[in-house]
């Protein structure tokens, strides 16, 4: 209800997903009475925190008609580039926090370079960067993986930031509330600022927007810089929910991302997206994930329903808007 | 031209991305270093020997040494015993894994390229015990042994593979369970059929041998000790596990249930929703993690759900394998009753030796490893602490 408050009329598509998370929720409720526990709605958000910076960052390049394929495996370099310098070099748990997100920045603006600029495919472009974030990371950790400190520790109350855990041993997920107060700010940026207008703008027609006498350019490299930063931050949630970061891992994290946000409406060709949107399609991806084991489907086949959902959620929309 | 300079980038670019293909993207990168790594070890502790291998030296030797990856510290403390041994027999090793330890193409590729390089002896860490056995006969045919360390390969073509370095994880597995056990005696012996008692058990996959056999060990040790305290006992999740257990019951009819959770992906959110499932039943009174990242994932889920215990009478036991900071803390704080750790640097270390042993022509049979239990009154002890890496 809070959302509809925020952002006046839910349109169509949101409502037709809020639909599907709230059907998967009762749907695994019903299916396996440890699912409906406050630990798992818990988790639900645990899990969901990095996917959801993810995908709110990509759904910038997403909407610009590219993509950001280097967001899955530079979280990972990033968040071990930081936690390196925490636990070998000694660096404050700040400034390691700080460089992983500038770090991401950075991989940003280099994709932004690539596209924009240079007018590489966006998807060539972020595969490769994704490629160089896969080995960046343990290149400059000597291959090591890396625990961050953990939340009983001095350095570990960055942990906090996400999962509160009270005195009396009371779990709460604060970190959603980050989450709504980002997505609110996002829907803002892309909604209501020069910076988002111009984003959709070069989605529909990059040709039109340009002779309209935008500074194309760096608009469109703008997109790739919020994806790059939300990377950043993804890396810090991260961090901060699971124990140790495993060099080499993350490839397949942003198709997490990129799904959640197609899953929420934003059009793969450009043009069409919202926040809101994403920020819902995302919590579809992170149901199923937890949830499908829940109700006792075992590993394979919970890839095999994972993508039959998600072509159902995308084919919905298809057959509407036929009608 | 600028047209021209990018059609020269693309090019570059698509080249790349088919390199990356063929030979397994970031890993190259990774284990590039790690192989750097290795060889200044080597070049730093072994004086005598030449820059090239057939300038002789010591032993002069070269072995190409490929792990299942640079994933986690567990690798590392392996390639540390790597450079120990190459340090002290003048021999050189390449070591190289592919970036994540599912990537079973990618490593193959691995091996056919060392294959290749004609060393004087492959060591092989495999990531699926299936995949490797073409290129076991490869390596066959063109002379080059090979010492399998960590993991077995029980299809290996005849005489390819030498030896096997590996811990006998059936027995460690079921070190775990002996543990396990006597700390949720009471409870298994006050189970009944209307009042199960259940035991989890998170395995990272189903297909490398060594989880499996270390799976299996768990199981049926546990099963073992059950059925002597005169109990039924049920084994359920997934279908590899359930299939590969003899002796059980119907979940209906059994008093102790074992669950066992493999997550769909081997990475940290799916092992630890895995171990969320099974300590979100009522009836769990333990939980085994079977490797360093679903003990993890063990305690990731325990954060929300704040139910492991020292005590059974409190809470969930736990116990894990491997090392890792955060096991070793959840031990300190009494989260995990304890862990089983390998010897991942004694693996490597023996396995250059082997590897040496064939080069110069002696016979060398296989050597089975111990898995040890360790605590909180051991984990300082000498003969452990130097496998509990970070």
């Amino acid at each position: 209800m809070a959302n509809k408050k925020a952002f006046g009329k839910l349109k169509g598509r949101e409502a037709m997903v809020l639909g599907i998370v709230i059907a998967m929720v009762v749907l695994f409720s019903i299916l396996s009475p440890t699912f409906r526990s406050y630990p798992t709605f818990v988790s639900v958000l645990d899990n969901s925190y990095y996917i959801t910076l993810m995908a709110l960052g990509v759904t910038f390049p997403l909407i610009t008609g590219g993509v950001d394929l280097s967001i899955g495996t530079g979280l990972v370099s990033y968040a071990l580039i930081g936690g390196y310098l925490v636990v070998h070099k000694g660096v404050p748990i700040g400034v390691g926090i700080l460089v992983c997100i500038l770090v991401g920045l950075l991989i940003g603006v280099f994709n932004g370079v690539l596209v924009a600029v240079m007018d590489l495919p966006p998807f060539l472009a972020t595969l490769c960067t994704c490629m160089i974030t896969r080995g960046l990371g343990p290149a400059l950790c000597s291959s090591m993986g890396v625990s961050w400190p953990s939340a009983l520790s001095e350095q570990g109350a960055f942990r906090k930031i996400f999962k509160f855990t009270s005195a009396s041993g009371t779990v709460i997920p604060i970190g959603i509330v980050f989450m709504i107060v980002l997505v609110v700010i996002m829907s803002f940026v892309l909604d209501h600022t020069r910076v988002g207008r111009y984003i959709l703008a070069i989605g529909s027609n990059k040709e039109a927007t340009r002779l309209a006498g935008v500074n194309v350019k760096f608009y469109h490299m703008m997109a790739y810089m919020i994806s790059g930063l939300f990377a950043g931050m993804a890396g810090v949630a991260y961090a901060a929910t699971y124990a140790t970061i495993y060099p080499g891992s993350g490839a397949g994290f942003e198709l997490d991302a990129i799904g959640g946000a197609i899953v929420g409406g934003v059009s793969a060709s450009g043009g069409v997206g919202t926040i809101l949107g994403t920020f819902l399609g995302v919590f579809v991806i992170c149901l199923m994930k937890v949830g499908l084991p829940f109700i006792g489907l075992q590993a394979n086949w919970q890839q095999i329903f994972t993508g039959i959902v998600l072509i159902a959620a995308v084919l919905v929309d298809v057959v509407k808007k036929k009608k | 031209m600028k047209k021209k300079v990018l059609a020269v980038l693309l090019s570059a670019a698509m080249v790349m991305s088919l390199a990356a293909c063929g030979g397994g993207g970031g890993g190259d990168a990774k284990t590039d270093d790690g192989g750097s790594a290795a060889d200044s070890g080597t070049t730093a502790a072994d004086d005598n020997a030449g820059s090239d291998d057939s300038a002789g030296g010591d032993k002069g030797y070269s072995f190409e040494i490929i792990v299942k990856s640079f994933q986690s510290t567990y690798w590392q403390a392996a390639v540390q015993g790597i450079e120990q041994a190459c340090g002290e027999l003048g021999v050189k090793a390449n070591s190289n894994g592919p970036a994540n330890e599912s990537d079973i193409a990618d490593q193959i590729t691995m091996i056919n390229d060392a294959i290749e390089k004609k060393p004087d002896g492959i060591g092989l860490a495999a990531c699926d015990t299936k995949s490797v056995v073409d290129s076991l006969q490869k390596a066959l045919e063109a002379g080059i042994p090979v010492v399998c360390f960590d993991t077995g390969v029980d299809e290996a073509p005849e005489g390819s593979v030498y030896a096997t370095v590996a811990t006998d994880n059936e027995a460690a597995g079921a070190v775990a369970a002996e543990n396990m056990f006597p700390v949720i005696e009471e409870k298994i012996k006050a189970a009944t059929t209307d009042k199960k008692v259940r035991i989890g058990e998170v395995n990272q996959d189903a297909t490398a041998l060594n989880i499996q056999q270390r799976g299996k060990g768990f199981i049926n040790k546990m099963l073992e000790l059950c059925t002597d305290a005169g109990k039924k006992v049920a084994v359920v999740g997934n279908e590899y596990y359930v299939n590969a257990t003899e002796g059980t019951v119907a979940e209906g009819e059994a008093e102790v249930i074992i669950e066992v959770g493999v997550p769909a992906q081997t990475t940290v959110d799916l092992a630890s929703t895995e171990a969320q499932k099974i300590m979100s039943k009522d009836d769990t009174i333990a939980i085994f993690g079977s490797n360093q990242t679903t003990a993890e994932g063990v305690i990731t889920a325990n954060q929300t759900l704040n139910k492991l215990a020292a005590d059974p009478a409190e809470g969930i036991i736990g116990v894990g394998f491997d090392a890792g900071t955060p096991q070793k803390e959840a031990i300190t704080n009494g989260q995990f009753i304890g862990s089983v750790t390998q010897s991942p640097l004694m693996m490597g270390y023996e396995c250059i030796y082997t590897l040496t042993d064939i080069a110069d022509g002696k016979d060398v049979s296989d050597l089975p490893m111990d898995g040890y239990w360790y605590n909180k009154d051991n984990m300082e002890a000498e003969d452990i602490a130097p496998n509990l890496y970070d």
